[in-house]
């Protein structure tokens, strides 16, 4: 950039450009959403499957699935913040949202196993909801608020049927608000990079 | 009369670092001279200038045994930042007057 007289027009086109700039430059998220919503996913079905058709007792030993994603997120989170140039006040408010749920859904599960799990799903349903609409609003990106929107839906309903089908509908939750929003979220990323090395 | 701009922003590079410094929490080096398209001792010139204003703070560390230096606006820096958007703003009104917006009356008044 060279140094010379500019205009006031030119100054205004200068900022412009450069909080445009700063605007793109948008972390991958889609990491986190992708594998917390292939592990509850995964160990939705799981659990299912031992429930109502292997008949197992054990079929609540599916969820130390959830162990892995908590080592894993530190892990990657860990190296994430390593390779960071710059840091944004959307992630920082994100990450901050992020670890209030995290820790509000390690309490729900510590109350669930004093008082029962027949009616979990709703709650953590809700807890999805949240981080996604949050989420979706502060990066403007609807497939998330979508998500919750499914997310508050799937709750209700859930209110209504038995823990066999609450299990399902925790899983169809996941789906709808992590696994597509992430893969979405994904693409959205790697053709902002695209258009940032063209550009 | 107009308020003159303020000399150390109404600068092609300082003016962009700062822009730049607005719109994020903390940036490296690295990251404001790949958007300025700078030379890494132009703009260390530029950054030095601005924080001797009291406009960033300029954190210098280690990370993996490489020199690292964050940058981050400080309020001074969004109060001058301010103040010259505003500046400018009142330039442009004067060199390009908008024409008097005619309000739309209720013909039945």
């Amino acid at each position: 950039m060279e140094e010379e007289k500019f205009s006031p027009e030119d100054s205004f086109r200068l900022i412009q450009s450069m909080i445009a700039k700063a605007k793109n430059t948008v972390a991958d998220d889609s990491f986190y959403f992708l594998l917390w919503g292939w592990l509850v996913f995964i160990a939705s079905l799981a659990q299912w499957v031992m429930k109502v058709i292997l008949h197992s007792p054990y079929h609540y030993m599916a969820w130390w699935l959830m162990v892995a994603g908590v080592v894993a997120s530190i892990w990657y989170g860990y190296h994430d913040n390593r390779k960071k140039k710059v840091k944004t006040y959307v992630e920082e408010m994100l990450d901050y949202l992020w670890i209030s749920l995290f820790v509000t859904y390690m309490l729900f599960s510590f109350i669930f196993a004093k008082t029962g799990w027949e009616n979990c799903s709703p709650f953590y349903m809700l807890l999805y909801a949240i981080g996604n609409f949050v989420s979706g609003r502060a990066l403007k990106f609807s497939p998330l608020v979508w998500g919750a929107v499914a997310c508050w839906v799937l709750a209700v309903i859930s209110t209504f049927t038995d823990f066999d089908t609450k299990i399902l509908l925790g899983a169809l939750a996941v789906f709808c608000s992590n696994i597509i929003p992430g893969f979405l979220l994904k693409k959205k990323y790697r053709k902002m990079q695209f258009d940032v090395q063209r550009s | 009369m107009f308020k003159d701009l303020d000399p150390i922003l109404h600068s092609q590079l300082r003016l962009a670092v700062i822009s730049l410094l607005i719109s994020v929490k903390e940036a490296e080096f690295t990251f404001l001279k790949d958007k300025t398209n700078a030379t890494a001792g132009n703009l260390s010139v530029q950054i030095n200038k601005l924080k001797e204003a009291g406009y960033i703070d300029v954190i210098k560390q280690f990370k993996e045994n490489y020199p690292q230096t964050i940058c981050r606006i400080t309020p001074a820096g969004v109060h001058a930042f301010d103040d010259y958007v505003k500046t400018l703003n009142s330039y442009i009104t004067h060199q390009h007057p908008e024409k008097p917006v005619q309000k739309k009356t209720d013909p039945s008044l």
